[in-house]
């Protein structure tokens, strides 16, 4: 199985060019590796558009609002 | 008897406002008086009272014979609370937005063109010590030049360019628009080293660097929010973040989750994410309502080709 670095990498691109989106990383949700997906607001349309697993690797949406240089 | 008629008897006799027909006269301790809610151990009541502020709130045993406040003037019942002195002085800014020499890590510093960020930590290359920081803290988002004076504390919390200049711009990153980026930094000279020290305000010395682990608790002293404690969330994300230029991608960052509340607010760019076993892990520079976003020290280290004192 790919590692989840690899189906980060796999679809980081398509998942940051998804309107809503702000950003991808790698989380721990019940003690094991997921793909987090950050999106600025709890957007029902932009929850539907995301996929609950990539290659079999969970997928955890976080609502993190937009970021900004402090 | 009225509050407002009974209050204005009282500025005659305890601060000395003349009043047609009666004789003024002060008293010490009293610097003021006012109309309020009566408090009772702490808590306000529904009654209305002449209220006294005073320097010093005595028990009624100590009070001098004469200077006592009456329970009751005119028929209205008093009540005693402790003011202190009142003062057109602002209150002491805290030492974070302060200018202090030898300056350390933890403080307000800035670009002498921006508002102000954060003084990061100390930084070695070869023989020489760098102060470091974000770019958009002290080159300005790459519109600074080397050279470039740098002010501590930062121009918003009053650094001046004739006497307040701590170093110069030496070195930056470039931020790119076109394509990921993964550092926000740069370092500055400090025209005399007796002017720095490489102490974390709050946080004590740094013991090198490391990388950070996933969900490890992690510190910070910065400008803005001081001393905050957080968990890492992720230590390989990548982001879209604000500038004032416009929107940048920022790969392999870490993201740290407040423990209580924020970890982080606008002013403390440029802070050093420190682990609690003392080693420098990240640089602070973006965060969201709910995340702070940091540059791993190893690719800040690496990009500038400097290392943690």
């Amino acid at each position: 199985m790919a590692s989840v670095e690899e189906v980060k990498r796999r679809y980081e691109v398509r998942l940051m060019s998804t309107p809503g989106v702000v950003g991808v990383g790698i989380g721990r949700k019940d003690g094991k590796d997921c793909i987090r997906v950050y999106v600025e607001k709890e957007d029902p349309k932009v929850l539907a558009s995301l996929p609950h697993a990539l290659d079999d690797v969970p997928v955890e949406i976080v609502v993190s609002g937009a970021f900004k240089a402090l | 008897m009225r509050p407002e008629e009974a209050k204005v008897v009282c500025e005659c006799q305890y601060l000395g406002v003349a009043v047609e027909g009666l004789t003024p006269a002060t008293n010490a301790n009293v610097v003021g008086v006012g109309i309020g809610h009566k408090a009772v151990r702490g808590q306000a009541t529904e009654d209305i009272a002449l209220k006294f502020y005073v320097k010093q709130k005595l028990h009624p045993l100590l009070v001098k014979d004469g200077q006592r406040i009456p329970e009751e003037i005119e028929g209205v019942p008093t009540d005693v609370e402790e003011a202190g002195e009142f003062s057109i002085w602002r209150p002491i800014p805290p030492i974070y937005h302060r200018k202090v020499r030898p300056a350390m890590g933890g403080l307000s510093i800035g670009h002498y063109a921006i508002s102000a960020g954060t003084f990061g930590c100390l930084v070695r290359s070869g023989q020489d010590q760098y102060i470091l920081s974000n770019n958009h803290v002290l080159a300005n988002e790459g519109r600074g030049v080397e050279g470039d004076p740098i002010l501590q504390p930062g121009r918003f919390d009053g650094g001046k360019t004739d006497k307040d200049v701590l170093a110069r711009l030496d070195t930056f990153v470039a931020l790119d628009p076109e394509a990921p980026n993964v550092v926000d930094c740069a370092i500055a000279q400090p025209y005399n080293s007796a002017d720095v020290t490489p102490d974390i305000l709050n946080l004590g010395r740094l013991r090198g660097s490391r990388d950070a682990d996933l969900e490890e608790k992690v510190t910070k002293s910065g400008r803005t929010t001081r001393v905050t404690n957080g968990t890492v969330a992720d230590v390989s994300a990548t982001l879209r973040v604000g500038y004032s230029t416009g929107s940048l991608i920022f790969q392999d960052q870490m993201v740290i989750r407040g423990q209580r509340g924020s970890f982080s607010a606008g002013g403390d760019s440029g802070s050093v994410i420190v682990s609690y076993d003392g080693r420098a892990v990240g640089l602070l520079f973006a965060g969201s309502p709910f995340f702070t976003v940091a540059n791993k020290i190893a690719n800040v280290e690496k990009a500038l080709d400097v290392k943690v004192v």
